[in-house]
């Protein structure tokens, strides 16, 4: 098997582009356990590791963040700018499987293997992040809303990978917070909630809300969110918007909780996750 | 085949081979350096760790090919001098190691989240050995060892 260690983007795309059997390679706690486990057999293997373009954080023009796809979990999970709503993304990084894996694994590589009982999916699109992709024919940013498509299944097209996640600007009182709920510490999730919240004289005046391990995809429901916003976070709306989110999951049954179990979470960590977001009356 | 050198204990040593060669298979077959153990082979078991430039990692998700250059300490490089490292030492003192197949691991973790938070509570020694299984199931002793080597590296 071929090993390519480029170091710019440009010349990452044009090996990609020049071999379809070729993968990227990003921190590998993915791919190359499934290489241990002869799951897959890339001819070559595109290590992204040398590109410095991919591992720098900088501030947006419009006040948010720009975060390079090879950032490993453990980075973002000390990373001190990710405050206010976008701390919900600093809180699921820092919820990612153990140490040693977090050490490994990238903010890349996690968005683009689309899985939605990982912990960044539900916390990307609860922060409205935006996905920036790079590929053969240029540039393109996708809603994270829109990227994650199905199990396992992204918006990336033959060729692209994910260059960056871009944060917005959260309102200014924002506070993120991501609630997990797993059997055993640093397990996928049973369900996960992520939410960006702020209040104003007792009232939500902003929410997003996004399940983790309910649905194929992130789950986000707009009317759930409607339902709270202008509320004071009382038991009756958040109860009407957990019924919305109920409604719109499908979760499987697997060893970590049954569809049903996954499901009568849904009202209880979305009530410890607007409380711990400040949402507590 | 590939060419890399990796400074392995302090030590450089010169490897040629494939680019699916893992860490961890580069240490055990190509150095002989048995001690981080191969279980899971995904990252799971935690019985692979090793420091990759001081943080812990598990050897089996690291292509050897991807780490070139880079320093690696294994469980063989922990102490010093034919003298166990004092995580060692407090294992042996707890009593920590039942059939020993994780301990070069949870050693290798513990010795990594102690720089860190030299004071942690047992919850948080737990949590930063999550990642380390023991099928003896003998964690109680364990996390009493990283207590008693936090106890000693504070007074």
């Amino acid at each position: 098997m071929e090993f390519h260690q480029p170091t710019t983007l440009d010349d990452a795309l044009t090996l990609l582009a020049a071999d379809p059997e070729a993968l990227p390679l990003a921190g590998g706690a993915t791919l190359v356990a499934m290489l241990n486990a002869e799951l897959i057999e890339p001819s070559a293997l595109v290590s992204l590791g040398g590109i410095c373009e991919l591992h720098t954080i900088e501030a947006t023009p419009e006040g948010g963040l720009r975060l390079g796809a090879m950032l490993s979990h453990a980075t973002l999970a000390s990373e001190a700018r990710l405050t206010g709503g976008n701390a919900v993304m600093r809180q699921a990084a820092a919820q990612i499987a153990h140490p040693a894996v977090r050490n490994i694994g990238t903010l890349g590589g996690a968005v683009a293997h689309g899985d939605p009982s990982s912990d960044l999916p539900a916390a990307l699109v609860a922060a409205d992040a935006v996905i920036e992709v790079a590929g053969p024919s240029g540039r393109r940013s996708i809603a994270a809303e829109g990227f994650f498509e199905d199990y396992l299944t992204t918006a990336l097209e033959e060729g692209e990978m994910v260059a960056a996640v871009i944060l917005p600007p959260q309102p200014e009182s924002a506070v993120g917070h991501y609630e997990k709920f797993a059997r055993v510490h640093g397990d996928y999730a049973t369900l996960s909630v992520a939410v960006v919240l702020a209040m104003a004289s007792g009232k939500c005046s902003h929410v997003r809300i996004a399940l983790g391990a309910a649905g194929a995809t992130p789950v986000r429901v707009v009317a759930a969110e409607a339902r709270l916003i202008g509320s004071s976070l009382d038991a009756g709306a958040i109860s009407e918007a957990a019924a919305l989110l109920t409604a719109a999951s499908d979760p499987v049954d697997d060893v970590r909780g049954s569809a049903d179990y996954r499901l009568m979470l849904v009202p209880r960590l979305l009530t410890r996750a607007l409380a711990a977001a400040g949402g507590a009356p | 085949m590939i060419n890399i050198t990796l400074k392995v204990n302090g030590e450089e040593r010169a490897l040629s081979l494939p680019a699916t060669r893992t860490l961890l298979a580069a240490l055990r077959n190509d150095m002989k350096l048995t001690g981080s153990k191969n279980a899971c082979n995904q990252g799971v078991c935690g019985a692979c760790t090793v420091l990759l430039d001081g943080v812990p990692v598990n050897a089996c998700l690291v292509l050897a090919a991807n780490v070139a250059g880079r320093e690696i300490v294994t469980i063989e490089g922990l102490g010093e001098g034919g003298k166990l490292s004092p995580m060692q030492q407090a294992f042996v003192d707890a009593g920590a190691i039942q059939c020993g197949f994780c301990m070069s691991g949870m050693i290798v973790s513990a010795t990594a989240f102690l720089a860190e938070n030299p004071k942690p509570s047992r919850k948080e020694i737990r949590q930063a050995l999550s990642g380390n299984l023991c099928r003896c199931s003998g964690y109680v002793r364990v996390i009493d060892a990283v207590e008693l080597a936090a106890g000693r590296s504070g007074a």
